[in-house]
């Protein structure tokens, strides 16, 4: 509609963990709040919601108090977003702008609080699903990071990263293949087979072509639960409890 | 925030499957507000002035805009006289602001008429002194319209025939 100047929006200026990505929510502002916000991408059936789940019982042996978010989940959109989907007037930018107001649900409910009285929140999925699906779908890269500049930078991101083979094979062995997880609505044939591997192939594009950009710690979600499992909790540690670690550049001194 | 994006996609919804259509089929679309509502009540909750308009950079952008400019207390009058129940939103009753409705709606409403001015440079909107006469509007509307609106050269076809 207008002009746009080139302002340090979206993620093209530096990201910083714990912070807006790009003009947040100018009535909330983030004054270095103690929670720790930690993302788990990956495509659908990758394994995420498992790996969410043992990782939030480990943390709270650990200790630490631990909320969990995960897409269009809001209680705010959810009836709405499934009533979308089952008509036929979704298109992509009402699907884009569905998801988004989902997200800023539980950023303010949710997240937001978390972060503040000091959760570890994990995030099952994140902004990165919107940009690939939607990136998928040809939305402008550059308007949807706008878009999601309210959204705050994780700490960290681990992204499970899989070939479509693999996940074809795990997706048939669980719970098949689903309409909209196959991109059926692009209509790029009638065959669910054919579309789902066509479209999950594009979303892994998209999410690799992400993984710089936003700091992704790619895992191989080709191996067995367990050994992501281990992987993820000894980043998780690793950043959570650094004061464990030696402090050698202090005794040099 | 979450009202700021619902009505997006509602806009979107619109934009979609009822202004881009007849506009490609070289119709006249009468939109009865417009994106800088949205700029104008979103702002005024506090959400970022530029990120809006990025959000909505998806409208097409009108080829004449209107802004029926009227002062907070002829319009509470207006609205008083008509006896009129202020709705929540509309009042900004959700901002805590007053709790008198009127009240609210006066404080709201009277920062939302400051975000309109502050588009009118911006957007190029052309300002209707909304406190005339409906006649008086009404035939400034018409002026500013005309040079829009072509109309087709009337033949005689039928006298012709």
């Amino acid at each position: 509609m207008m002009p746009l100047d080139a302002s340090p929006d979206g993620a093209n200026g530096e990201i910083q963990a714990g912070r807006y990505y790009g003009r947040g929510v100018p009535y909330l502002p983030i004054n270095d709040y103690p929670g720790k916000l930690i993302a788990i991408e990956g495509t659908d059936g990758v394994g995420r919601t498992t790996q969410i789940q043992l990782l939030r019982e480990w943390l709270e042996v650990k200790g630490y108090g631990v909320v969990e978010t995960g897409w269009t989940r809001s209680p705010l959109m959810q009836p709405t977003i499934e009533l979308a989907k089952s008509s036929n007037t979704l298109n992509k930018l009402t699907f884009v702008l569905l998801y988004a107001t989902d997200f800023a649900d539980r950023l303010e409910k949710e997240i937001i609080p978390a972060l503040k009285a000091g959760f570890v929140v994990l995030s099952d999925r994140y902004i990165f699903t919107a940009l690939a699906r939607a990136g998928v779908r040809g939305v402008d890269g550059q308007w949807l990071r706008n878009l999601y500049g309210f959204a705050i930078a994780p700490h960290l991101v681990f992204y499970l990263k899989i070939d479509v083979e693999k996940l074809i094979g795990r997706v048939l062995e669980s719970r098949g293949m689903d309409f909209w997880e196959s991109g059926m609505d692009l209509k790029h044939g009638d065959d669910i087979y054919d579309s789902f591997r066509s479209y999950q192939n594009k979303l892994l594009r998209e999410y690799a072509s992400m993984a710089e950009e936003f700091h992704f710690r790619t895992l191989d979600a080709r191996r067995s639960v367990d050994r992501i499992q281990d992987e993820l909790r000894k980043q998780v540690a690793a950043f959570l409890e650094p004061s464990e670690k030696p402090i050698e550049p202090v005794l040099a001194r | 925030m979450t009202f700021s994006l619902l009505h997006a996609t509602d806009f979107a919804d619109r934009l979609l499957y009822k202004i881009i259509p007849p506009l490609k089929a070289g119709m006249i679309v009468l939109a009865d507000r417009y994106a800088y509502t949205a700029f104008a009540r979103d702002a005024t909750r506090g959400v970022d002035r530029h990120w809006l308009r990025e959000l909505y950079s998806f409208a097409v952008k009108p080829d004449l805009a209107l802004y029926f400019r009227v002062p907070i207390d002829v319009s509470v009058d207006r609205l008083m006289a008509r006896r009129v129940k202020l709705k929540f939103y509309e009042a900004g009753m959700d901002l805590g602001w007053s709790t008198n409705p009127v009240e609210s709606f006066r404080l709201f409403q009277g920062k939302v008429l400051e975000e309109y001015d502050r588009m009118v440079d911006e957007f190029g909107l052309e300002v209707v002194d909304a406190r005339g006469s409906i006649t008086q509007q009404q035939q400034l509307v018409r002026r500013l319209i005309s040079p829009y609106v072509q109309e087709p050269p009337m033949e005689p076809t039928h006298d012709a025939a």
